[in-house]
């Protein structure tokens, strides 16, 4: 039986901890609020894009160069994986369910004869993939920041990715990310992102375009699609980055908040344990008193 | 007299929207000038100057972006660019030593980013459709 001090230090170490949790939920939460406010502001201009992009798609039957990043390569052998973790932990199934979901599509493409590449994106992922398949990595990003650096980031890695596909390095590329549903739920998401999978995007949108998208274009079509489709991809993986910086605060409050409330749970009984061990000792040394007073 | 709604986006942020009587574009063929009732058009950017004016022609605002696009018609003109800054808060020294740092370096991004701080240097010293 463990004695009362014992009880009394184990206390106040679940208290410290308690504060420390609470404290991570408080700045988790007001780290939310802006991350969401980015995430927001980063909306109209994707959403214009994409609305240019599915009235050009349909303009653009094939072709070589830059118009490749919508047509394709006409191949299906190279793949690369792009997981988008956090570079912290410390936030519940967060950056383990984007690792488990990864490798589960890595194994599946390379169970179906594809070859496989990862460029793992924070920290978390990174450390992950370094220890079960790190020939298989090309290259990495960590330390972001995407809520203090913006664009510059994203455009990092879609200038790296580019670079890639105009060398032949890859056909395909996946993004793995968590989307940010709400404060406190966030749904691991693939996303093709090279080549532009046009069809996904707003169907009823598109039908509603097409109707009346009599635009003139100037330069031409061909230029406008050029100069679009690499400013896409930046975009794209932007607005990825910022979704799960987005996701990546509010599971850590989700899971700080948890934590904190477990910690008070935890307290409750052991306070009561306490009061009842030194109830208990009270008890024995008023026995021990009566029966050696009875005795004598 | 009627207006025309303007929207300036760029990644970060939604910088400017309201509606204006006229608006100016740097086109990549030149400057497009828009007023109410355009037709529709789209066409990609240069750098250099988006100017914004009142329904009775005084400029209200004036924006250099660094290429992008814009998406015309009747109602309405959105403008995407990669950065925006206003013309006003744009330093004449910092540019001048930005362009003079780059002339020295080679490669293909240098180039680009040499055009855009020449751009820049421009929309500065020009004062052109300052009054229309």
């Amino acid at each position: 039986m463990p004695s009362l001090k014992d009880i009394k230090t184990q206390i106040n170490s679940v208290g410290s901890t308690k504060k420390i949790t609470s404290a991570m939920k408080m700045v988790a939460a007001s780290k939310l609020r802006r991350s969401q406010e980015k995430a927001e502001a980063a909306r109209p201009y994707s959403s214009r894009l994409e609305e240019m992009l599915s009235s050009l798609a349909s303009s653009a039957a094939s072709g070589e160069g830059i118009i490749k990043l919508l047509t394709g390569t006409g191949n299906d052998q190279n793949y690369i994986v792009v997981p988008v973790s956090a570079d912290r932990g410390l936030c519940g199934g967060f950056n383990s369910s984007i690792n488990r979901e990864t490798f589960k599509l890595v194994k599946s493409l390379e169970g179906s004869g594809k070859i496989v590449q990862l460029m793992p994106v924070g920290k978390k992922s990174r450390d992950f993939f370094n220890r079960v398949m790190k020939e298989q990595i090309i290259e990495s990003f960590v330390d972001l920041n995407v809520s203090s650096t913006g664009y510059e980031s994203a455009l990092n890695i879609s200038n790296k990715l580019q670079e890639l596909y105009f060398d032949g390095q890859f056909d395909k590329c996946i993004l793995v990310f968590n989307k940010f549903k709400s404060a406190i739920s966030q749904e691991v998401t693939q996303q093709q992102l090279i080549p532009l999978d046009v069809s996904n995007s707003e169907k009823e949108e598109e039908k509603e375009n097409s109707s009346n998208a009599i635009y003139d274009y100037e330069p031409d079509e061909e230029t406008i699609l050029k100069d679009l489709l690499p400013k896409n991809v930046s975009i794209q993986i932007f607005k990825v980055l910022l979704e799960s910086d987005a996701g990546e605060q509010g599971a850590r409050m989700a899971a700080m908040d948890n934590a904190t409330r477990n910690a008070g749970e935890m307290i409750d009984s052991l306070t009561l344990k306490y009061n009842r061990t030194r109830q208990a000792f009270i008890t024995k040394e008023l026995i021990e008193i009566i029966s050696g007073a009875e005795s004598i | 007299m009627a207006t025309i709604s303007f929207d300036l986006v760029s990644p970060e942020n939604l910088v400017f929207n309201d509606e204006v009587g006229t608006i100016i574009v740097p086109g990549k063929d030149g400057d497009l000038g828009i007023l109410p009732g355009h037709s529709k058009v789209m066409s990609s950017l240069r750098p250099g100057r988006v100017m914004v004016y009142n329904e009775d022609k005084s400029l209200i605002k004036s924006f250099f972006v660094s290429g992008g696009f814009a998406e015309i018609n009747p109602e309405k003109c959105i403008v995407l660019a990669e950065s925006v800054v206003e013309v006003n808060s744009l330093e004449k020294t910092s540019i001048e030593k930005e362009i003079q740092e780059l002339e020295n370096k080679e490669g293909k991004e240098t180039e680009e980013q040499l055009s855009v701080a020449k751009a820049k240097l421009e929309a500065i010293n020009v004062n052109y459709y300052d009054k229309i």
